[in-house]
């Protein structure tokens, strides 16, 4: 805490006093040439939480990982890891992967995770676990340019492994496996997660985020369009469906909705039905009495949880 | 034994193989597998470009000073084996084909050997230098072979003695005189390359500054 405290009194000290931080990203930027790949990214990461950077191919996530890993210098802006700036020690505490699994392809699996644990100071026993983790053991011989993608990408988690992190940054760590795979390296990530370990993910699989992670910040085109938990920026947007019975128009039901403080957002679907918000507390048959009690009657009325896509898309396009 | 081939009337071997002349003649013929060398550690560090490995290790914790390091300890490894292999071969020839040498006539000229070594450090720099920066093996070989080569002796062309002495290929060479250059010299005139004495610390210096130029590439650039 003492040394967070030295560095000012900006906003990130009040989440520290709570958890502590485990990534700062404070107005980075950076540009390739004149394409600029990220905009002041403002974002924090706490101790324990489950990360998920989202955004659609080109957003910016690898960039942002890259310069949070030390690989891009970043344009403007500032990166603390613990509270420090970026350090071999502070790499050291953190096991990541960026983009595509990086091995010399002529060494074994073996012997390109005694590369990465001479740079990890971590001993023989840790490469065995780490092969076992990821079921590699049996091919740990082998060169790593005879792997499939699959292989190739849980020996990249496996490395990951290896100095027994207590962060995890994995880009896109389902990239090409198969079902099954992915289904692994979830419950992998999961129980990790379980053990307290931090995990900073990035994907474009809504559906990875909504499953595995805490928090999520959504990237499009170098922008952060929101940031928070999962539940809140992913979750909270459920919407009721009615449909009129036919002695009642459209217009009367959404003047009748308009008076209840409880109902928000009324908007017009494309099939002639009328979608609305209901405020915390209240549901579906409350708003079906409400109505009935002023004389509508409902033909249909149905929960819809609005599609994570639907969203995403939301966020992304919103300009 | 010592070959059949003759040259003014007297049998090549007794002189060629003689030390302590042996070493400064090995020596140059030696500076001719420079370019070997660099080539073979221009595909290390490009290789470690394209496998991303170089990215991968600064992930896991090393910073790019230290990956600078590792590469100029490989390449001071590479000198190493070079100089072993010269030592080797020139004992071997010398002690089996030359003449009996004299006591001390071995070590004499061992300076020679250290000149070569420090060539070969000086070629392997101009090369890392080149691998940092293009990045690619290809190209990267092909500019070290095409400055060596073809751009400096060009460019030292159109230049003055005075100058064109202190480029990094030229100052190199002078570390491993031609053997027989006084005789030359007589024919031609003095070459204005500078003696190895002289090149010594301009050598030294070229190192620091290609190795230094290397890290700055590396830290300045993304992964």
């Amino acid at each position: 805490m003492s040394s967070l405290s030295e560095h000012g009194t900006h906003i990130h000290f009040r989440f520290a006093s709570k958890r502590m931080a485990v990534l700062e990203l404070n107005n980075l930027s950076k540009h390739y040439g004149s394409t600029q790949a990220l905009r002041g990214l403002t974002l924090t990461v706490e101790e324990g939480s489950v990360y998920g950077l989202l955004g659609p191919n080109g957003s910016g996530k690898t960039t942002t990982l890259g310069m949070a890993l030390g690989v891009l210098n970043a344009s403007g802006g500032t990166i603390r890891w613990f509270g420090q700036p970026i350090s071999s020690d502070s790499k050291r505490r953190v096991g990541a992967m960026l983009e595509t699994p990086n091995f010399f392809p002529y060494l074994s699996a073996r012997q390109n995770l005694r590369v990465v644990a001479a740079v990890k100071q971590a001993d023989d026993q840790a490469i065995e676990d780490a092969l076992e983790v990821v079921g590699l053991l049996a091919r740990q011989h082998d060169a790593f340019s005879t792997y499939s993608l699959g292989m190739k990408q849980r020996l990249a988690l496996a490395s990951t492994l290896l100095s027994k992190p207590s962060v995890l940054v994995l880009d896109e760590p389902t990239n090409g496996l198969d079902p099954q795979g992915i289904a692994e390296v979830r419950t992998l990530i999961q129980r990790l997660a379980a053990e307290g370990k931090t995990i900073i993910i990035a994907s474009h699989l809504l559906d990875e985020i909504e499953k595995i992670c805490t928090h999520v910040a959504v990237l499009h085109r170098g922008e952060l369009r929101a940031a928070g938990r999962v539940s809140d920026i992913l979750a909270t947007t459920d919407r009721v469906l009615l449909r009129p019975s036919a002695t009642t128009t459209a217009a009367t039901l959404q003047q009748a909705l308009g008076q209840f403080p409880w109902v928000t957002d009324v908007q017009t679907e494309s099939d002639g039905r009328l979608s609305a918000q209901l405020a915390e507390g209240y549901d579906p048959a409350a708003l079906n009495k409400a109505l009935f009690e002023r004389g509508i009657v409902l033909a249909g009325l149905e929960m819809r949880q609005r599609s994570l896509e639907t969203q995403f898309l939301a966020l992304t396009q919103a300009q | 034994m010592s070959g059949g081939t003759v040259i003014n009337g007297r049998p090549v071997g007794n002189t060629l193989y003689a030390f302590p002349e042996l070493w400064s003649r090995l020596g140059y013929v030696a500076s001719y597998f420079n370019l070997l060398l660099g080539i073979l550690l221009i595909i290390l560090i490009t290789d470690e470009f394209q496998f991303r490995t170089f990215r991968q290790q600064v992930i896991d914790g090393l910073s790019r000073a230290e990956l600078v390091q590792a590469k100029l300890g490989v390449a001071v490894a590479l000198v190493l084996y070079a100089t072993v292999v010269v030592l080797t071969v020139g004992l071997y020839f010398g002690l089996t084909r030359g003449p009996q040498p004299a006591p001390g006539a071995i070590t004499a000229d061992l300076g020679a050997v250290a000149l070569y070594a420090l060539q070969a450090l000086g070629y392997l720099s101009i090369a890392a230098l080149l691998a940092f920066l293009v990045r690619k093996s290809g190209p990267a070989i092909i500019s070290f072979l095409v400055y060596m080569w073809i751009a400096e002796p060009l460019l030292r062309s159109q230049l003055p003695d005075e100058l064109d002495r202190y480029f990094p290929a030229k100052l190199l060479g002078s570390l491993t005189p031609t053997p027989g250059q006084e005789l030359l010299n007589t024919v031609t005139g003095p070459t204005g390359a500078l003696t190895p004495a002289q090149a010594v610390p301009f050598a030294l210096g070229y190192i620091a500054i290609f190795w230094g130029l290397s890290y700055l590439l590396l830290r300045n650039r993304d992964l």
